[in-house]
């Protein structure tokens, strides 16, 4: 009882008028700038934090609220319409997202990212409010053996996004794997692929290659078909149909069980956890077949889990002081700003804000799905934008993007070098994604599979002999192999009927 | 005690900060790092300081992360030798970084300002660690040494060089510790508070909440005296001659003039007076340890002197778990598969090539069969060119505005002049909201002023 009483007064805080116009505020700056390729959350939150000094602290953190969801949710609008993913939260949106903006049905497709979005934060707001410390007990006991575990079930998702042919999604997640080789290898400080360049020492920025690979490649792809593509018709502006709700209202929940859980871990990051989702609605499907060309269960989940994981992010940060996100580092200091120190003494020091922060979220998420579901139909239009324009217009807040993520010169030539591999993907039919969660996943699964390996001297037994590890490994073998042997039982019995 | 610095400030400070003319209108600051990080943290900081003191009327924070920050160093010598209005914040990881990362580049190429600040690290088990005190874990060490796994930040940073230092110290080969290299900070801590490595090495400032809290207890502490208020014994008085900081520091371009170097100087003199920066050290727990001038460069080299010692100890790691955690495995592993499924597709395609039977065969959702032209991809490759080309020399608005151009004419060759008109105005319109509004600096080029 005491947390609702703790969590009311949040709220009586919170809640006044100028402090809803801060929320307001916030919402719409964050939304504003995530939609920018290439400024994801953390550099969001970075570059707006300036605004909040001058501020009293609760209404700094209010705007903190709408700021961090305000921008996670900005990455999804340019990903469903433009097939221009910002960053990789926003890439498995991206798959079906973009296919149903082809059809004319952005709008709905913006609002079920906008409603699972609200629906996610509000219920995983909701978790963090009852369960944050014991979650955060439990995050702590994954340690490399357990984070490898992690990335070996991620890497079971790649067999639903192969597409048309197993050999060419597999050449796209080898050649994202390659990429991740390149920058120093972070156990022994050694450099490998660099070949020398600097600006190649830590490695080909994940963003460099999702704005190359979709913004660019894209670009580079309607180009060279050259042909007159009949421009998009809107069936509707309103949004989505009693169908796509019936469809939608599952794969929200079931992205935010994925989700939040995920995002509570230190290590977990955003595509796991999106990628996990696609994957269950995809299995889960009665018509698999119809992801990857406009199925709103994948824009709905992964959308729900991204901002799911979001608000997880916020239980090891408040609980033990964690920052497990790049964000949440931006966040850390602006905590730090007004002398406060996350930590597990944060909650009984200084309650008043950290409950006010918590009930900014609720009412940053409310305010986020007021600002949104009305200007689904708006953005939706930017499809009418001549094509010479909208593309002339990517390109040059794809570059800018790239240019502002390491003032780097050698990241503007990578950036147009992938767009044209991109290109070169799409003309043979070779599936995108894969490579991304390549490059995400191979630098993250080699790393912590040694770090595993030096810290039990040697010994692989730890993957099995840890609990979560061992049980984490044997999800992975059942879903690569369980759909197989799950047919092979069925089949004699469809043979007896 | 806001009072109170803010008259002692007044009063120590050559020129009186408050009424000081401001000696920049502007001043830029380089972290070599992401936002977020130490390095950011010092940087904005500063800027905030020598604005609201009104030393410098208008200060920006540029972020030019990676490597330890060897390569915002790099950058730094390479593109603003001789301006006098440009620092760069660097410190003790970045003469780790330069060893590890066999930087062409040094501290000894740029002009040393001064050091700022100080952080003291700390060696930190679980509240459930069987280690109670430093002796508990140096026996092991010493008796079995590759047992002990120290969880920390980056390699070749300043969690390694203490956890190599106090190997040396207690007679242990450094080249025999099993250092576990975690990234960042929340990932490192996390192993750390969670039992996940034996003993954990990091900033006192990032645990001091654990600390505080109990969850972790400190073995020892690396400085020379106890601190007040904090429960933890030095290495020293445990019989471990290791004292310790990791101290950051301000350094201005190569090729600047003395005056430009006496003014810089003289700024951060009066900055560091500032109730805003005394607030600061406070605020992050860090150590006044401002020391300007002839000092620091003499600090500066006896450091990389310690720092390199070290580090050629610590060697390349004789891999204590053996060839699986070693760093050449896995990439073989990747070529080869890389190759051989590149092969596959190669395979495929031209099997489709062959049978060209259309779509059909491959399944419902293959692209049609198009003519590509050559024309709009020329004009593309115009833009994209003359793009890489322009962006630092003419500046960013021209560079896009042709990239915009070339590439709406690709799609549509009848509106050169509407689509000229839009290129201008995206293009401004996007400079200005990245360099104006979000703060983002961009290379302004030659219309830099009207910008």
């Amino acid at each position: 009882m005491a947390t609702f009483d703790a969590l009311a007064n949040g709220f009586a805080n919170a809640l006044s008028l100028a402090n809803l116009g801060w929320a307001l505020a916030g919402v719409t700056l964050g939304t504003a700038v995530g939609v920018l390729p290439g400024i994801g959350p953390a550099l969001t939150v970075a570059v707006l934090l300036p605004v909040t000094f001058t501020l009293d602290p609760i209404s700094a953190f209010i705007m903190f609220g709408g700021i961090y969801y305000g921008a996670m949710y900005g990455g999804s609008t340019t990903s469903i319409l433009l097939n221009t993913p910002g960053e990789t939260a926003s890439v498995a949106t991206a798959i079906d997202g973009y296919a149903m903006a082809q059809q004319g049905r952005g709008a709905a497709a913006l609002t079920t990212a906008a409603i699972g979005s609200f629906v996610a934060g509000t219920l995983a707001t909701l978790a963090l409010t009852l369960f944050a410390p014991p979650l955060a007990a439990v995050a702590l006991r994954f340690g490399p053996a357990e984070y490898f575990a992690l990335t070996v079930v991620a890497f079971t998702t790649v067999a639903v996004l192969l597409g048309a042919s197993v050999v060419r999604g597999l050449f796209s997640l080898f050649l994202g794997l390659a990429l991740g080789l390149v920058g120093i290898d972070q156990l022994t400080g050694e450099a490998r692929f660099s070949f020398g360049i600097p600006q190649l020492l830590d490695g080909i920025d994940v963003v460099i290659l999702v704005i190359g690979l979709f913004a660019v490649g894209e670009t580079l792809y309607q180009v060279w078909r050259h042909e007159e593509v009949q421009p998009v018709t809107l069936h509707d502006f309103t949004g989505m149909s009693r169908d796509e709700w019936r469809r939608s209202w599952k794969p929200w929940l079931r992205g935010t069980a994925i989700g939040f859980p995920l995002g509570v871990l230190p290590c977990g990051g955003s595509v796991v956890p999106t990628f996990l989702s696609y994957m269950t609605e995809k299995r889960l499907s009665d018509d698999p077949d119809r992801f990857g060309h406009g199925a709103i269960e994948g824009v709905a989940g992964p959308e729900a889990a991204n901002n799911a994981a979001a608000a997880g992010v916020l239980v090891p940060l408040l609980t033990l002081g964690l920052p497990s996100s790049a964000t949440a580092a931006v966040l850390l200091t602006a905590f730090q700003q007004y002398g406060l120190q996350p930590g597990p003494l944060l909650f009984s020091s200084r309650p008043d804000l950290v409950w006010t922060l918590i009930a900014s979220l609720y009412i940053g998420n409310l305010m986020l799905l007021v600002l949104n579901l009305p200007l689904a139909g708006v953005w939706a239009r930017v499809l009418l934008v001549p094509r010479p324009l909208l593309f002339g217009g990517i390109l040059v807040l794809a570059s800018l993007g790239a240019y502002s993520l390491n003032r780097s010169m050698l990241d503007l030539v990578l950036l147009y070098a992938v767009g044209a591999i991109g290109c070169g993907m799409r003309v043979y039919d070779i599936p995108l994604v894969p490579a991304v969660l390549g490059l995400v996943l191979g630098p993250m699964s080699e790393q912590q599979f040694r770090r595993a390996v030096a810290i039990s001297e040697g010994d692989l037994t730890v993957f099995m002999t840890r609990p979560i590890s061992a049980v984490l490994l044997m999800l992975a073998a059942a879903i690569l192999v369980g759909p197989h042997l799950l047919r092979r039982w069925a089949r004699p019995a469809w043979a007896g009927q | 005690m806001w009072p109170i610095v803010g008259v002692a400030a007044c009063l120590a400070a050559a020129p009186n900060p408050a009424e000081a003319q401001a000696a920049y209108e502007h001043l830029r600051i380089v972290a070599p790092a992401a936002p977020g990080g130490g390095w950011d943290q010092t940087a904005r900081v500063m800027q905030q300081a020598l604005q609201q003191t009104g030393l410098v009327r208008t200060a920006s924070v540029e972020n030019v992360p990676g490597a330890a920050g060897t390569i915002g160093l790099a950058r730094f010598i390479g593109a603003e030798r001789g301006r006098g209005d440009t620092i760069l914040v660097s410190g003790l990881i970045m003469l780790g970084g330069i060893v590890t990362h066999r930087s062409p580049v040094t501290l000894r190429d740029v002009t040393p300002i001064a050091r700022l600040t100080g952080e003291y690290e700390v060696i930190v088990v679980p509240a459930a660690s069987p280690f109670r005190s430093l002796d508990d874990f140096i026996r092991v060490l010493r008796a079995r040494p590759e047992s002990i796994s120290w969880g920390g930040g980056s390699a070749g940073g300043s969690d390694q060089i203490l956890a190599g230092l106090i190997a040396e110290a207690a007679g242990v080969s450094p080249a025999r510790i099993n250092y576990i290299a975690f990234s960042g900070g929340g990932e490192s801590l996390s192993a750390i508070v969670g039992g996940q490595v034996s003993v954990g090495v990091n900033g006192l400032a990032e645990l001091a909440a654990q600390i505080d809290a109990g969850t972790v207890r400190v073995l020892g502490i690396s400085s020379a005296e106890r601190l007040p208020g904090l429960n933890a014994p030095t290495f020293r008085e445990q019989g471990l001659d290791v004292v310790f900081e990791n101290w950051r520091s301000v350094v201005a371009p190569p090729g600047i003039s003395a005056a430009d170097r006496d003014q810089l100087t003289r700024v951060l003199d009066a900055m560091v007076q500032s109730p805003a920066w005394r607030e600061a050290l406070t605020r992050y727990r860090w150590l006044d340890r401002y020391v300007s001038g002839d000092g620091f460069a003499r600090f500066s080299e006896a450091e990389e002197a310690r720092v390199q010692g070290i580090l050629r100890k610590l060697g390349t790691q004789g891999d204590p778990a053996g060839i699986l955690a070693s760093a050449g495995r896995y990439p073989l592993f990747v070529l080869v598969g890389l190759a051989v499924f590149a092969a596959g597709t190669l395979a495929a395609n031209i099997r489709l090539a062959k049978n060209s039977v259309g779509p059909s065969k491959a399944g419902p959702y293959v692209q049609p069969v198009f003519r590509a032209e050559w024309k709009p991809i020329a004009f593309v490759a115009a833009g994209v060119t003359l793009h890489v080309a322009l962006a630092e020399r003419a500046g960013f608005v021209l560079a896009s505005a042709a990239l915009f151009w070339l590439t709406a004419r690709a799609f549509d060759e009848r509106h050169p002049l509407r689509d000229a008109l839009f290129a201008l105005a995206v293009s401004v319109g996007a400079y200005l909201l990245f360099a104006r509004v979000l703060d983002l600096s961009l290379p302004a080029g030659i219309l830099a002023r009207w910008l």
